[in-house]
């Protein structure tokens, strides 16, 4: 689905924390932001939902301990018992490390590939810079357009008490900007 | 930064100093029936005391060397930490210096001069006592230097007191690393002469640590509340330490856990007797007690990042943590003294209950000495618009 997006850029962080705020504030979306930099705050102020990736973290780390620790089990006494120092087989103990490495394994591994895959990353990824300067010195809003009382030029003149410097329409389709 | 006035409350201080005389009184009729056990009481509230005062000057001497701006808001609540010291250094000596023939050790050495010779002449009792106070005062002078470069600072335009307070702390850790492990050695773990643990000074830090993240959360969340650190103290703060306090959490347990497998497996006799007498019998579900409360429920509690901000879950979990910290030095104090059965009741309630009361009142009043924020720091704006 494509749709028509306004894209606000500014040349200070603090106006484009204020302007985020204020637009929010006027019941438009921001879809995105684009900095040089992490700005703090920003994450607020564009209205970002918290992540979801530690939720993937969380599953992805049980799911390394408590496999390893059924693996360890089944391996150490069941499918070929061997007896370790008189221990018994089935000793909890000596299957903790492994479980513990393979949970932060998991974890980590599952982390990052999902965030990979969420933001469709993959090795030899072409870089698209939608708007050139926001690895330099500009900042970017990504405001959306769908809103039937959005109105490109009273958002404009909105937009010029944040000290915007240049605003201009693209089309969004899916994740590329066009 | 206008400095907001701050006293302490006549009234609560009547009331805390009422009930820890009330506690005090409970144990020295302990002491009277079953001298043992108020002697485990008074050595673990001693060690408990000391280690909460030292972890306050660990805190300030670690983040003055990571140069970290985020902890100069409230430095000034583990600074009154420390006034924690002189109390607890006091009844640990007390217990050590009076007491001295309840360590198994004292009157027969360990039993075999010629095998643990290095051992015998390390426990010689006029060197034990001398090493006892000799750490004591060290820890306190050491975190007086830290506390009032500080507290000079207040009064000072330029930086000079902040640099010094660099090489002190650096100076500070050194010797925090060698002492703290050689205290635990001698006042914990001599209370069984003839066992030893390589994990032995590790595992105290990692209790120390917790139990200081905790009292400082604690402390900061009910001065944010009543008022001198309102508008200080943030949520961001918060967050940070709760996620100190889930890393040392998960700290804690490793190192016990490492402590549990390095002495399980070799399953030398020698070395087993401590984990024996503690996980085969009626110790077992203490030991289990004082795993969950230290890491399971504090893990699964603060891995979520709203409760890491929540001021009333944090409250809450501190506390947990530091009721877990008295059950693992009970773990470690008790079962060579007071035997195989766990004692657990009114003596050890009346402890935990006067060690709450002086420690708040000891912090109170050693908070209201200087300014709720060290206002002329050089890294206070920073920690002041400060975001997790």
């Amino acid at each position: 689905m494509s749709h028509r997006v306004l894209f606000a850029s500014f040349e200070h962080e603090d106006d484009l924390l204020a302007a985020a705020t204020a637009i929010r504030q006027k019941g438009l979306r921001i879809i995105d932001a684009f900095t040089p930099y992490a700005v703090h705050g920003l994450d607020r102020a564009i209205g970002l939902k918290p992540s979801r990736l530690t939720w993937v973290c969380f599953v992805c780390g049980m799911t390394g301990a408590l496999g390893m620790l059924w693996f360890e089990h089944w391996a150490a006494s069941v499918s070929w018992a061997v007896n370790v120092g008189g221990k018994p087989w089935n000793s909890l103990p000596s299957d903790v490390p492994v479980a513990f490495e393979a949970a932060v394994l998991l974890a980590g591994f599952g982390s990052v590939f999902a965030l990979f895959a969420v933001s469709r990353l993959y090795p030899g990824k072409q870089a698209r810079n939608i708007f050139p300067g926001t690895t330099d010195d500009r900042f970017v809003l990504v405001i959306d357009e769908t809103n039937a009382a959005f109105d490109v030029v009273r958002v404009e003149k909105f937009l010029l008490a944040f000290n915007v410097v240049e605003t201009c329409e693209r089309i969004q389709d899916g994740g590329r900007y066009s | 930064m206008k400095s907001i006035p701050h006293v302490v409350p006549q009234t609560l201080s009547r009331r805390l100093i009422t009930t820890a005389l009330a506690a005090a009184a409970i144990l020295a009729i302990t002491a009277l029936v079953a001298p043992d056990r108020a002697w485990a009481n008074l050595l673990l509230s001693g060690f408990f005391l000391t280690t909460l005062g030292l972890g306050g000057a660990l805190f300030i001497a670690l983040t003055n060397v990571c140069g970290a701006s985020w902890s100069v808001a409230f430095r000034r609540v583990p600074e009154a930490m420390t006034g924690l010291l002189p109390l607890g250094g006091g009844l640990l000596l007390v217990a050590l210096v009076a007491h001295l023939p309840r360590y198994a050790w004292h009157h027969h050495g360990t039993g075999d001069a010629g095998t643990f010779w290095f051992k015998e002449l390390w426990l010689e009792p006029k060197f034990f006592i001398a090493r006892a106070v000799g750490f004591v005062a060290i820890w306190i002078v050491s975190s007086r230097i830290l506390v009032n470069h500080s507290r000079r600072q207040d009064t000072m335009t330029h930086t000079a007191t902040t640099s010094a307070s660099g090489v002190s702390s650096i100076l500070f850790l050194a010797m925090f690393a060698v002492s703290i492990s050689l205290a635990g050695v001698d006042w914990i773990m001599a209370l069984e002469p003839m066992w030893f643990s390589t994990m032995w000074g590790v595992y105290q830090f990692s209790g120390l640590i917790l139990a200081t993240l905790s009292a400082i959360i604690i402390a900061c969340i009910l001065l944010r509340r009543v008022g001198p650190l309102a508008g200080v103290f943030s949520h961001d703060h918060l967050h940070d330490l709760s996620k100190l306090l889930l890393g040392f959490g998960c700290f804690w347990m490793y190192i016990w856990f490492s402590q549990y497998m390095l002495i399980w497996y070799s399953n030398i006799p020698e070395e087993t007797s401590y984990f024996i007498a503690r996980t085969h019998g009626p110790w077992g579900p203490i030991v289990l007690a004082s795993i969950l409360l230290n890491w399971v429920i504090p893990f699964f509690v603060l891995l979520p990042r709203p409760c890491k901000r929540n001021e009333s879950v944090m409250l809450k979990i501190a506390c947990v943590v530091l009721l877990g910290r008295f059950f693992d030095l009970y773990v470690m104090i008790f079962p060579p003294v007071t035997g195989n059965v766990p004692v657990f009741g009114i003596p050890e309630v009346a402890t935990i209950i006067g060690m709450g009361c002086l420690t708040a009142l000891i912090f109170m009043r050693s908070f209201a000495e200087a300014d709720a924020v060290p206002r002329n720091d050089p890294w206070l704006a920073e920690s002041l618009h400060y975001h997790a």
